[in-house]
């Protein structure tokens, strides 16, 4: 378990402040924030490489503010590997392994059994990241802190060493926090995911709610949230209206209807929000486009014209043009072709009510 | 026309670069020619008559037996005692980091005969400090003692200054993952900053080390008997004049050449300078 309660720590100039979030005991954590929000500084206040100037820091359940490095029972592996260069890759992976047969299986998985006898400089950056890795982990930690482990790899063997390292936390039961530029992997990975932005916590829960509820217009749009509108939340009332039959369980919640006016569209949702001036986040996976309207009741509908379609492998993003507020949908790249959509033809697109977040 | 019997500026801009490059060699080459001729002109004049001295001289091979002994006796004590201070500068930032770095240099600014004059002022016998010690049987000035105390004061600055250089070019991450690693600070050390320091460590105690050779100001005042060859040099000079000063001072030169030899093969490709 990774505890953090209100940690201060400076670096120069820079400053992390009032950190607080709590990964679980054999959880994997990962922290995202843009470059410079403080992330490699935040793994080494968990390291004890950064002094903590206040607040708690608990490991598997340990108070460890005061302790050094070496007995806070942590893995650390830095973006660039920081390899031993005086020593060979096998003295590297066994240094601090006190079972050499482990640490030999740990390298085998890890794919760097086969550059033993290689020397540290002949390295590419990857094979660095992997034999990093491999002696972070050959220590058997119970806490693991990756900084951007795989950022060298190559795609396919990124998946592999991905993969490698879940199975790796799993048996070894292993509490891992790892810092990521790649929301993707922190989709992935993750059990509890961190946004760090100027040295400040803005946000941590499980992925899925960070990324579907961000509590910022700020957030959605670090996290790639295309749809952020501002615009007025209005109550209208406790009752369930016949728009919303699949949420209507969530009324009685203290959530209510809401109504969301935002320049060119009204958009409708259920929830707890507050009136008065918000956002509203619709996450373009949650689009959905056609070329008819869609017969049901549903409110969330819109009629605009295909400006932009952007294909990157499998998925595409298109944008609508919806009385001049752009409205992106992703769609899989096979729907899209299979629904003949063209820029500047006419398409609807609609979205669930629980797909509206208003922040 | 005109432009083709004209010079282009491009061509102008040559001339002048030619014209640059010859002052800057001629400067260069009198430059080279004042460094070396002296020390050319010395070991021609004095090596061969220096040499055979070695085996008949027992005067000039007792002196640099004890220059040989002092020196790294000086050395010895300089890098003990250097490398925390060196390592602390190049590692933490405290408060004073500046004026301690500044103390530090002071004896390489100072004349050498005021070092040695400051020197005897607190361990000259008529010093407290002297006054103890020489009661605990160790007499400083006028001794192999005083000589070591003189190497050190003007020659430690050199090796602090140099192994502070090779502590910072080592990345600081490299300890922090071998703390990581289970490595208390000492054990951290030990296995990754000194072997990834050592070479310039090394170089800084030979430069330490040829610069205790070659002191004389802070020796002759500390020390004048026993007599290290820089001083017996002198006194050969002031005594008998130049041509029994010779042989001894081309001696010195030639055995000067050891530590360049030393330094030369611990330095690293594309490096400049004394110290890797």
């Amino acid at each position: 378990m990774i505890e953090l309660d209100g940690v201060r720590a400076r670096v120069g100039g820079f400053e992390l402040r009032d950190i607080t979030f709590t990964i679980p005991a054999r959880g994997y954590g990962v922290v995202i924030g843009p470059a410079g929000s403080g992330k490699t500084t935040l793994l080494e206040t968990i390291a004890g490489v950064v002094p903590s100037r206040a607040g708690e820091l608990r490991l598997q359940g340990r108070a460890v503010t005061d302790l050094p490095p070496e007995r806070r029972g942590i893995g650390m592996v830095y973006q660039h590997g920081f390899l031993f260069p005086h020593l060979s890759v096998e003295q590297n992976i066994l240094y601090g392994a006190t079972d050499h047969a482990f640490a030999r299986d740990i390298a085998e998985r890890a794919g760097a059994r086969t550059l033993f006898d290689r020397h540290v400089s002949s390295l590419s950056g990857g094979e660095r990241q992997l034999v990093a890795l491999a002696r972070a982990i050959a220590a058997r930690p119970p806490v693991l802190l990756l900084d951007e482990p795989f950022g060298a790899l190559d795609p396919r063997r990124r998946t592999l060493v991905r993969r490698m390292v879940r199975e790796l936390h799993r048996e070894l039961e292993m509490t891992v926090l790892q810092v990521t530029h790649d929301f993707t992997e922190a989709g992935l990975l993750g059990d509890v995911a961190v946004l760090l932005d100027a040295g400040r916590v803005l946000q941590s829960g499980p992925p899925e709610q960070v990324f579907r509820q961000p509590a910022s217009a700020y957030i959605a749009e670090f996290l790639g949230a295309e749809n952020v509108f501002a615009g007025t939340v209005r109550v209208l009332g406790d009752a369930a209206p016949d728009w919303v039959p699949g949420e209507a369980e969530a009324l009685g919640r203290g959530h209510h209807a809401l109504e969301f006016r935002s320049e060119a569209l009204t958009l409708y949702t259920v929830g707890d929000a507050s009136p008065g001036a918000g956002y509203a986040v619709i996450r373009a996976e949650e689009v959905v486009l056609s070329l008819e309207p869609h017969p049901s009741s549903a409110r969330n509908q819109f009629r605009g014209t295909i400006t932009e379609i952007a294909t990157l492998g499998a998925l595409t993003r298109i944008t609508l043009d919806v009385d001049g507020t752009p409205l992106v949908a992703a769609l899989t790249t096979r729907s899209a072709r299979e629904l003949g959509l063209a820029s500047g033809t006419a398409a609807y697109a609609m979205f669930k009510a629980m797909a509206v977040h208003l922040c | 026309m005109e432009g083709a019997l004209a010079d282009s500026p491009r061509q102008r801009s040559m001339g002048s670069y030619r014209i640059a490059s010859i002052v800057a060699a001629l400067v260069g080459s009198l430059f080279l020619l004042f460094l070396i001729a002296p020390i050319a002109r010395l070991v021609g004049a004095g090596g061969a008559a220096g040499i055979p001295r070695l085996f008949t001289d027992s005067e000039l091979r007792a002196s640099l037996w004890l220059t040989g002994l002092t020196a790294t006796a000086a050395t010895v004590l300089g890098v003990f005692g250097g490398t925390p201070v060196a390592y602390l500068l190049a590692r933490h930032a405290f408060r004073g980091r500046a004026v301690i770095a500044a103390i530090l240099d002071l004896p390489l600014l100072i004349p050498h005969p005021v070092a040695g004059i400051a020197l005897l002022l607190v361990l000259g016998r008529q010093s407290a400090i002297g006054r103890v010690l020489l009661h605990a049987g160790m007499q400083v000035a006028g001794s192999a003692i005083g000589i070591v105390c003189a190497m050190l004061f003007v020659s430690a600055p050199l090796f602090i200054s140099g192994a502070r250089e090779a502590f910072a070019r080592v990345e600081p991450r490299y300890e922090a993952v071998a703390r990581t690693l289970g490595d208390p600070p000492w054990r951290a050390f030990r296995r990754v900053t000194l072997p990834l320091s050592l070479r310039g460590l090394i170089a800084s105690a030979v430069v330490m080390w040829a610069r205790a050779v070659s002191e004389f100001g802070a020796v002759v005042i500390l020390t004048y008997n026993p007599k290290v060859a820089s001083v017996l040099s002198y006194d050969r000079f002031t005594s008998f004049g130049l041509q029994e000063a010779l042989p001894v001072a081309a001696v010195l030169v030639i055995l000067s050449l050891v530590p360049l030899v030393i330094l030369r093969t611990l330095r690293p490709e594309g490096s400049a300078g004394l110290v890797p």
